[in-house]
C-alpha cells in the first residue's frame, strides 16, 4: 500500500552477486513454432543483465514467462532459491518481478498519480485520497528526477514521458527484479539519459535489471553481463568488458540457414514500380524500383519506415511528397482502390487487425477482393464462389475442414496463407509481403517461399519486408536498409554480409556521440 | 438423415439454418401452447391480427440486422417511424397522388439513412451517438410540422390497404415477404451482403482488399432508414393518422427482433430470416400474453428475461462450437 510507496525502493533481501533467479531447461512451444528452446540462465542480485537478439529470437517469450503472462511448456524456474511456478502475473508481481513493457500498457485517461497507483490505491473508508496520492506521486517523481507532473493525465505526456512514468511506477512496487522491455525505442536522447540514471540508481539499491534492447551502445553504456538470444536458443553469456559488439552482432546472427530459403532467380523484366523521393508519415525520400521477376527485399528494425512506405505506395495513406511511377508512367494512388486496380496486392504485417476478417468463412476471406469478379450484376455465382475457394484451398494445401470452416479457427500459418491466397485469384503484378513468416513454422515458411519463385516466373514483382535477416538476405535480388524512415543502404544479392547490413540497420553514430557502432 | 450428409458438407451453414429451425420451433411451440391454452388464440381473426402486429416490428428488425451486422446500430428508427406517418399524411392530404406519396415518403427514409452515412463515414461521430440525435430531433421535427396535432388522412384507399387481406393473408404480412425476399437474396447472395459481414468482421482488412468500407456503411443506414420509412407508410395506413409520436420504443424492439434472431452486436453475424422469427416470437409473447389476461406489466418483464434467455443460450451454442 502506501507506506511502500513511501519508502519507494524496499531493500531486495539477497546480497549483491549471489544468484536471485535461475532458469533451468526453460523451454516454450507454441503450435508450430518452438519459441524457446531449453535456456539455462542465472541471473546475479543487483546485476544489470542484458538480453540481445534478433526480431524472433525469443527475447519476448521469456519476458512473458517470466513475468506470468505465459505459461511454460516445461523447465524450472528458481527464484531466491525456492521453485517458483509463475503461474499468473500477480504471482510474478507478488514475489517481486516487474516489466517495463515497449509499448506502454497505461490507462491513458487517468492521471499520473492515479496510474502510479493503480491497483493499490490508497483510501480511507473506501474515498479515494486523491490529493495525498498526487502528492506522493510528484515526490517520487520528483527524487527519481523526471521533470514531469503527477496531475496531468498520462496521455497528455509523450510516448517516452509515459515510459518514465511507466518505469517509475514498477519502482514503487517493492521490485526486486525488474525486466526493461527495448525501453528506449520511443525516447529522446535525455528522456533515455533519465531513464539510465533511474536504472544505475536501483542497481545501486541492489535491484535486479533485465535489459532488452536492439542497441549495442545501451548495452555497453549500462549491462554487467549480456546474453545473447537467436532462434529461441541462448548462444551464450559474456561479461560487458571481456566482449565488443563485433562479437555479439556474430553471436545473433551466425545461425545455420537451413534448406528453407528457396531462391530461383529470373532475368528481371519490366520496370513495374518506382517511386522517387517518396515521403510520408513514418519514412521520407525513399526512391526504389521493383522490375518483373524480381524480389525487392526492404530490412530493418521495427518502427524504421518500411511498413509506413509501403501501405502508402499501396494508397492506405496520403503521400505527403515525391512521385509513383507505375509501368513508366506517373501515377495517382489516392486509395487501396486504385493501387489494386493498377495490379498491386498488400498482404499485410498484422494478420489479426488487417489481414482477416477471424470471425468468417476461410471462403469469404479468400474470396473478398474478387467478389466484383464472381458476381454478374448483383448476384454472387455460388457455384464460382466454391470453386475459387476449393481452389486456393487445395493449391495452398491451406489445412482446414472445409471452406465454411471460420478463419480463426486456423493455425497461424494457415492463416497466413488466406492472407496471400486472396490475391493469387485476383492476379496482381506487383505483391507486397509485409512479416509474411511471423509466426509461422518452418514448413509453411518453405511453402511461402516456392509461392514466391511460382510468381516471379509468371513475371510478378515483389516486395518483401522482413525484421528476419537471414530471409531477405537469402531471397532478396535487391536488399534495401531502411533506419529511422530513411533508406540506408543497398545491397544486390549476397553482395554484402549479414554484419555490415545488421550494422547499417542498428548504426546511429550521428546521432548519438559516445555509441560503440 | 439427410441433414446430417449436409452438416457435414457445410457445418457453418447448417447451423445458421439450425438456429433458424430452433427459433420457428419456439415460434410453433408458443403457438400450439397458446391454442390450447386460450380457446381465442388459433381463430381466423387473432391470428391476422398476430401477423399484423408482428410485421411492421419485423420488417424494421430487417433494416436493423444490416446496420447491426456492419457493428452499428440504428436508434433512429422508431422516430423515422413516426416522421414518416407525418409525411405521407401530409402529402396525401395535400392532394399528392398516393403512389407518389409513398415514393416521396420512402426517399425521406433514405434521405435520413444517407445522413447517418454522412455522420458516421465523414464526421467520425459513433453510431449511437448520430442515430440518437436523429431519434430526438426527427421527433421534434414532426411535432413542430404539425403543431402536435395528428392528421387523419383522408384517403380510404389508403387507409383500407393494411386492414385488408389478399388470399386470406393480411397485407401487411405481405410485406414481410415484399420486403424479406429480396433482403434475403442483397444479404446472402450479392457480393454487398458479403461486404456488409466482412465489414462488420474487420473494416481495415476488408479495406485493404479492395472494399469500398464507406459505401457499405451509407448502404447499410440508407437500407434501414428505407425500412422504417416503408414501415412508417405502413403505420398511417393502418391506424389512419400521421402523427410524430408514434412508434415510440420500436427502436428497441427491432433491435431485440435482430438479437433473439441471432445477430452479434458485435458484427458479422447475421441473417434475414433470424430477425423475422424474432419479432414474431416478441408479438406472440404480447399477442398472448393480452389474450391470458396478464398485466401489461408483467409482458414487459417477460419479454426482458426472454431476450436475456434466448441470446444467452445462443452465446453458449456459438462458443460450444
Amino acid at each position: 500500500m502506501m507506506s511502500t510507496a513511501q519508502e519507494l525502493h524496499p531493500a531486495p533481501t539477497l546480497e549483491p552477486g549471489r544468484t536471485i533467479l535461475e532458469l533451468r531447461g526453460l523451454e516454450k512451444r507454441y503450435p508450430g513454432t518452438h519459441a524457446l528452446k531449453p535456456v539455462d540462465l542465472a541471473f546475479k542480485a543487483g546485476e544489470i543483465h542484458a538480453i540481445v537478439g534478433e526480431n524472433g529470437a525469443g527475447k519476448s517469450t521469456l519476458i512473458k514467462l517470466l513475468t506470468g503472462v505465459m505459461p511454460r511448456t516445461s523447465g524450472d524456474v528458481i527464484w531466491e532459491g525456492k521453485p517458483a511456478a509463475l503461474a499468473t502475473p500477480h504471482e510474478a508481481m507478488a514475489l517481486g518481478i516487474n516489466a517495463v513493457h515497449q509499448e506502454v500498457v497505461l490507462c491513458r485517461h487517468l492521471t499520473v498519480a492515479a496510474n502510479m497507483f493503480l491497483g493499490e490505491e490508497d483510501s480511507r473508508f473506501g474515498i479515494l485520497q486523491q490529493r495525498a496520492m498526487v502528492r506522493q506521486a510528484q515526490k517520487i517523481i520528483d527524487d527519481l528526477g523526471f521533470d514531469l507532473p503527477a496531475h496531468v493525465k498520462l496521455g497528455d505526456l509523450t510516448i517516452g514521458q509515459q515510459q518514465l512514468i511507466a518505469a517509475a511506477r514498477a519502482t514503487v512496487r517493492g521490485t526486486k527484479f525488474l525486466i526493461f522491455d527495448e525501453p528506449t525505442a520511443y525516447l529522446t536522447r535525455k528522456e533515455a539519459d533519465q531513464l539510465f540514471t533511474l536504472i544505475r540508481r536501483l542497481k545501486g539499491e541492489g535491484v535486479t535489471i533485465i535489459y532488452i534492447s536492439h542497441r549495442m551502445e545501451e548495452v555497453f553504456e549500462l549491462a554487467d553481463r549480456v546474453s545473447v538470444l537467436r532462434d529461441g536458443t541462448l548462444v551464450g553469456t559474456r561479461n560487458i568488458a571481456e566482449t565488443n559488439d563485433a562479437e555479439l552482432v556474430k553471436m545473433m546472427i551466425n545461425r545455420s540457414i537451413e534448406q528453407v530459403y528457396h531462391k530461383e532467380h529470373f532475368t528481371p523484366g519490366a520496370m513495374l514500380v518506382e517511386t522517387r523521393n517518396l515521403s510520408g508519415k513514418g519514412f521520407e525520400n525513399v526512391s526504389m524500383s521493383v522490375r518483373a521477376g524480381e524480389i525487392v527485399g526492404l530490412y530493418g528494425l521495427i518502427g524504421a519506415g518500411r511498413s509506413e512506405f509501403v501501405t502508402t505506395l499501396y494508397g492506405r495513406h496520403r503521400k505527403a511528397a515525391g512521385q509513383i511511377l507505375w509501368e513508366g508512367k506517373e501515377v495517382k494512388v489516392n486509395s487501396e482502390h486504385d493501387a489494386i486496380r493498377l495490379g498491386m496486392a498488400l498482404a499485410p504485417e498484422s494478420r489479426r487487425d488487417q489481414g482477416l476478417c477471424l470471425n468468417l468463412p476461410v471462403g469469404l476471406n479468400l474470396n473478398l477482393p474478387i467478389y466484383k469478379r464472381i458476381s454478374s450484376n448483383l448476384l454472387i455465382s455460388r457455384a464460382q464462389e466454391k470453386a475459387q475457394a476449393d481452389r486456393q484451398i487445395a493449391d495452398l494445401r491451406i489445412k482446414t475442414p472445409t471452406r465454411s470452416a471460420l478463419a480463426s479457427s486456423l493455425s497461424g500459418g494457415n492463416q497466413q496463407k488466406i492472407v496471400i491466397g486472396k490475391w493469387l485469384a485476383h492476379g496482381a503484378k506487383l505483391f507486397i509481403f509485409d512479416e509474411p513468416t511471423v509466426g509461422v513454422d518452418v514448413g509453411t515458411k518453405a511453402e511461402i517461399y516456392r509461392l514466391f519463385g511460382a510468381l516471379l516466373s509468371k513475371g510478378a514483382g515483389i516486395i518483401l519486408i522482413s525484421s528476419y535477416l537471414p530471409e531477405v538476405y537469402e531471397l532478396a535480388d535487391t536488399l534495401h536498409v531502411f533506419r529511422r524512415g530513411k533508406l540506408v543502404a543497398t545491397h544486390g544479392f549476397h553482395t554484402a554480409d549479414h554484419e555490415e547490413i545488421l550494422t547499417q540497420a542498428l548504426a546511429e553514430k550521428q546521432e548519438r556521440p559516445g555509441g560503440r557502432i | 438423415m439427410s441433414t446430417e450428409a449436409i452438416a457435414a458438407e457445410r457445418p457453418k451453414r447448417n447451423y445458421n439454418a439450425l438456429f433458424g429451425l430452433t427459433l420457428l420451433a419456439l415460434l410453433v411451440l408458443l403457438w400450439i401452447i397458446l391454442s390450447v391454452a386460450t380457446p381465442s388464440f388459433a381463430s381466423a381473426n387473432n391470428i391476422s391480427n398476430l401477423l399484423r402486429q408482428g410485421s411492421m416490428i419485423a420488417i424494421l428488425a430487417v433494416g436493423q440486422t444490416f446496420v447491426i451486422i456492419t457493428g452499428g446500430i440504428d436508434l433512429s428508427v422508431g422516430a423515422v417511424v413516426g416522421f414518416a406517418t407525418v409525411i405521407v399524411a401530409m402529402l396525401i392530404n395535400a392532394g399528392t397522388p398516393v403512389f407518389l406519396a409513398i415514393l416521396i415518403t420512402l426517399l425521406v427514409g433514405v434521405a435520413i439513412g444517407m445522413f447517418h452515412g454522412f455522420g458516421i463515414v465523414k464526421m467520425g461521430l459513433p453510431p449511437f451517438i448520430i442515430t440518437l440525435a436523429t431519434l430526438t430531433s426527427l421527433r421534434g421535427i414532426g411535432l413542430l410540422m404539425t403543431n402536435g396535432n395528428s392528421i387523419n388522412i383522408n384517403s380510404d384507399s389508403f387507409t383500407a390497404f393494411s386492414r385488408s387481406s389478399f388470399v386470406g393473408i393480411p397485407n401487411l404480412f405481405w410485406m414481410v415477404i415484399l420486403v424479406g425476399i429480396p433482403a434475403y437474396i442483397f444479404l446472402h447472395h450479392s457480393r454487398w451482403g458479403r461486404y456488409l459481414f466482412s465489414v462488420g468482421s474487420n473494416a481495415e482488412a476488408s479495406r485493404l482488399s479492395g472494399v469500398n468500407v464507406q459505401r457499405t456503411i451509407y448502404m447499410a443506414y440508407t437500407l434501414s432508414g428505407l425500412c422504417a420509412a416503408f414501415v412508417g407508410v405502413l403505420l398511417a395506413s393502418r391506424i389512419g393518422i400521421g402523427n410524430p409520436t408514434q412508434a415510440e420504443g420500436w427502436e428497441l424492439q427491432a433491435i431485440a427482433s435482430s438479437v433473439i434472431g441471432g445477430t452479434s452486436l458485435f458484427g458479422a453475424v447475421g441473417s434475414v430470416h433470424g430477425p423475422l422469427l424474432g419479432a414474431f416470437i416478441l408479438a406472440t409473447i404480447n399477442n398472448g400474453a393480452n389474450l391470458l389476461n396478464v398485466n401489461a406489466f408483467w409482458q414487459r418483464i417477460i419479454t426482458g428475461v426472454l431476450i436475456i434467455v434466448i441470446v444467452y443460450f445462443d452465446g453458449l451454442r456459438r462458443r460450444g462450437k
